[in-house]
């Protein structure tokens, strides 16, 4: 074991996503020596995602973000539709203002390592962390193969697989009802289309999810989202599910999709140019660690759980940056108390339950356990659409809404059971 | 005496990568980044390994434009004590005479040097005459497609193998070797070689200023060499045929008359 | 758009893959205790195919995400990252 002993950080800070490196950037700016390993080969070339992000918390955080942060389009448009036969039902709501961007997270990362570095950050990549270094079980460092580097507290942000604190015995394995699998691809095509074809004004982004058929029917959602001059389409499916049910090439899924008519009309003439896969924690807070801090410890992002998947969005970016941020306003002011115990980072735990992250965590519990619930994307997407179909193509008499859902229902499921449901998920 | 150890890497476009727009039939080249020429990596291994037996300085040398200095901050992630990036607009455009005489004049100013060590080849252009030319330049000897290199009493015993031989030279120094693609399988890159790299500023940039070169030697205006014209291959397009019996016999036995009746090839 | 296989797709990626594989699967507890396969199905990158009921496994179109590891039921995976920012590179994510 050979140790570093040249160069002394105040804080190490695991993996160069979001929300490592807004940890970076917000203790480096305070004068903090502060350095970033990331195992990619740049930051951001192992991290993927959806597509949107929410904007505010990072606006809080990052001074000029809506100038200078690499975004794609504004969110002027959300649909939320669903899937069965080939069909769509679909709720869309256009505003005027918008609260959220897309963006491609590859970008987005490495334009946060960049503020870090500037702000006198170190970022080394091409570098995987394989342990935390303990000295009389207090964390103080990190170890690289056979290398030892040094510091007064880690902060772990090495997303879902966390396989560093799995070692450590800080979180038990990662268990397959806590993730759910996403899948992406990124379509190029030229602005023009993607506008025309979706209704949209020059510049203006659209965030659409699918349930129901758009996963062949497994808990989860389809996405489309709207670059400058791409789309990502993907899917996420919740892998106990998935496990129990899949009975084809989950890739197959979204080439499936990519056939049906609604999307291909979309996509038509597209390249993609890029397809990767991710993991995302998905049991709201089940997947976090009863502490999120340790001696010397400090955990943030996906690592810690932290995400919030309503089925009609995922918000994760913004957690993580967040919780980065919150981590290093914990560290500063244990640097300027000079203690870095549990006990003094026990104030990022406070910071997190008093901040939006954990109050909208904990507002949406109940989401995700109907999230799983089969029927929500089994049984609803077909009986909605059957209730509109017998709306709209009329043959002689016109039902009423009740009649037509009721009709639809038969045998299936019951009318209070649905409706409450529904009033639950988007209310 | 320890071993100066000059290794010449390259910063090439990635052209692993191969997406055409079906449209237009161009290749998509944005957002593909540069590359180390992959060969080179295994020059620097070889390198490395020569240094850690017999002791020594490596010094790595590229003539790119600046966004090179992320590849020369891997390869002292590896291992590399020393990295020069050549970089000026002058150097710009330059065939392989103008790059040889460029970097032979680089690694003039490294006096004294023992072993030069390159990559067989490069992906972006593969002329393989890099190593060769500069050899020729400063006048030293050359061995291509080297596996293995030894460094005994002041000799340089290189293997290399060839198709159907190995064959064992000696060299004295200086030497120019380049390395057989995929031998000496290059190590992973080392915590505190990265971090030397980005907190000490290793990474030395020299402009013409430093080398004074005559401008009608190198970049675009010493190179003698003009590529009138990219040709595309165009694309043969697939008949599709389809053999759908179980027998492997009947298979090939069908493939063969395919080729013979419907190709006219002729079997002697 | 025409119907893509997974090859073609991961094809448009950037890759750097290393020459020793940062996945390892036991074959012998594939074969021995494992029915479901599961692997096969939900590997995004299709890195697990049967050939003659026998799990094989590449480790080059991998693009780490760690499915297979998580829905493995017999421990058959011994997983790790690539090291040296080696595998796949997105320029998008
Ligand atoms: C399919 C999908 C769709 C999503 N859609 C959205 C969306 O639309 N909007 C949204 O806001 N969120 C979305 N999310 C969630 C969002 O991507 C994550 O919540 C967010 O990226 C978490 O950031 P992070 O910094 O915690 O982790 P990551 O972004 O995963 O970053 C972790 C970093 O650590 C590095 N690392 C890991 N291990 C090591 C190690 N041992 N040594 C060194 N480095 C290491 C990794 O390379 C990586 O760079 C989505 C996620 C998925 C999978
Ligand atoms: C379409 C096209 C056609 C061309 N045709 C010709 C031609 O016919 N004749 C001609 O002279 N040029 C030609 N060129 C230009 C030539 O390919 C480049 O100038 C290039 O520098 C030649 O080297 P190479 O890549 O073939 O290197 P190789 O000779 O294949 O490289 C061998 C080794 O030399 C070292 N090396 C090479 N370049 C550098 C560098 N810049 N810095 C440090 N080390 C280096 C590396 O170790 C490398 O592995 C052409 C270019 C194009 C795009
Ligand atoms: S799930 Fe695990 S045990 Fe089963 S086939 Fe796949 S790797 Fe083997
Ligand atoms: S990590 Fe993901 S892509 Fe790689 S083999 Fe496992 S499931 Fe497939």
């Amino acid at each position: 074991m050979s140790y570093l002993s040249n160069t002394k950080f105040d804080v190490i800070i695991v993996g160069a996503g979001p929300a490592g490196s807004t940890a970076a950037y917000t203790l480096a700016k305070n004068g903090l020596r502060v350095v970033v390993l990331e195992r990619g080969r740049t930051a951001g070339s192992k991290t993927l995602y959806g597509g949107r992000v929410y904007s505010k918390p990072l606006e809080e955080v990052y001074e000029n973000f809506r100038k200078e942060a690499p975004i794609e389009r504004w969110v002027k448009k959300e649909r939320f539709s669903f899937m069965s036969n080939g069909e769509l039902l679909t709720l869309e709501y256009s505003s005027t203002d918008s609260t959220s961007f897309t963006a491609y997270l590859s970008r987005l990362a490495s334009w946060m390592a960049q503020k870090a570095e500037e702000a006198g950050a170190v970022i080394v990549t091409d570098i995987r962390v394989d342990d935390l270094y303990l000295e009389d079980g207090v964390v103080k460092g990190v170890r690289c193969g056979d290398e030892v580097l040094r510091s007064n507290v880690v902060v772990d942000a090495e997303g879902v697989n966390r396989l560093i604190l799995e070692r450590f015995g800080m979180v038990p394995k990662l268990e397959k009802r806590q993730v759910a699998l996403g899948l992406k691809q990124v379509i190029r095509l030229d602005a023009s289309k993607i506008e025309g074809r979706l209704g949209l004004a020059a510049g203006e982004g659209l965030a659409w999810l699918i349930v129901g058929e758009a996963t062949g029917y497994l808990p989860g959602g389809s996405f489309l989202y709207t670059n400058s001059s791409t789309i990502s389409l993907g899917l996420v499916v919740f892998l106990e599910e998935a496990y129990q049910n899949i009975n084809q090439h989950v890739f197959n899924i979204l080439e499936d999709l990519k056939q049906k008519q609604s999307i291909k009309e979309v996509i038509a003439d597209g390249v993609v140019i890029e397809y990767g896969a991710h993991l995302t924690p998905e049991m709201g807070l089940g997947m976090s660690p009863k502490k999120m801090y340790g001696d010397g410890l400090l955990i943030v992002g996906d690592a810690a759980g932290l995400l919030l998947n309503l089925g009609y969005t995922i918000r994760g970016v913004d957690f993580a940056a967040y919780s980065g941020y919150l981590a290093a306003k914990t560290i500063l002011k244990a640097h300027s108390m000079g203690s870095y115990n549990s006990e003094s980072l026990s104030f990022y735990q406070k910071l997190l339950e008093e901040s939006f992250i954990m109050k909208e965590m904990k507002k949406h519990k109940k989401i995700t356990k109907l999230m799983r619930s089969n029927e929500m994307f089994t049984i609803y997407p077909g009986i909605l659409l059957d209730t509109v179909k017998k709306l709209f193509e009329i043959e002689y008499s016109s039902p009423t809404i009740l009649q037509a859902l009721r009709n639809s229902i038969k045998g299936k499921t019951s009318l209070l059971k649905l409706l409450w449901n529904i009033f639950r998920t988007f209310f | 005496m320890p071993l100066n150890i000059i290794v010449c890497i390259k910063w090439v476009p990635n052209t692993q990568i191969v997406n055409i727009d079906p449209n237009t039939g161009t290749l998509i080249r944005e957002g593909v980044p540069s590359i180390i020429n992959p060969h080179d990596l295994n020059a620097v291994e070889m390198a490395l390994r020569l240094k850690e037996k017999y002791g020594g300085v490596v010094t790595a040398v590229s003539m790119a434009p600046m966004s090179a200095k992320t590849g020369l901050e891997f390869v002292i992630g590896m291992g590399v004590d020393r990295a020069i990036l050549v970089s000026d607009r002058v150097f710009a455009g330059a065939d392989t005479l103008a790059t040889s005489y460029t970097l032979s004049k680089v690694i003039e100013k490294l006096r004294p040097f023992d072993i030069l060590i390159f990559g067989q080849e490069t992906i972006d252009s593969s002329t393989a005459h890099i190593g060769a030319q500069t050899a020729s330049w400063l006048r030293v000897p050359y061995l291509y497609y080297v596996v293995d290199v030894e460094y005994i009493n002041g000799v340089v015993r290189a293997t290399r193998r060839l198709e159907k031989k190995i064959e064992v030279y000696e060299l004295p120094t200086p030497c120019l070797l380049a390395v057989a693609m995929k031998s000496n399988e290059p190590r992973p890159v080392k915590l505190s070689h990265k971090l030397r790299a980005k907190m000490e500023n290793v990474i030395e940039v020299w402009t013409n200023n430093e080398v004074g070169l005559k401008r009608e030697c190198i970049g675009l205006r010493g190179s003698p060499t003009v590529v009138e014209k990219c040709i595309v291959t165009p694309s043969v397009p697939r008949k599709k045929q389809r053999f759908d019996g179980q027998d492997v016999r009947e298979a090939v036995k069908w493939l063969v008359d395919r080729l013979i009746e419907d190709e006219g090839l002729k079997i002697i | 758009m025409k119907k893509m296989k997974v090859d073609e797709v991961l094809n448009t990626n950037i890759w750097d893959v290393d020459s020793k594989p940062h996945i390892v699967v036991d074959y012998e507890k594939c074969r021995r205790l494992c029915n479901k396969k599961a692997c096969v199905y939900l590997c995004p990158a299709g890195c697990y195919t049967l050939t003659g009921g026998e799990i094989l496994f590449s480790y080059e179109g991998c693009v780490e995400c760690g499915t297979c590891r998580v829905i493995c039921p017999h421990e058959a995976i011994t997983w790790n990252y690539p090291l040296s920012g080696r595998g796949v590179q997105y320029r998008y994510g």
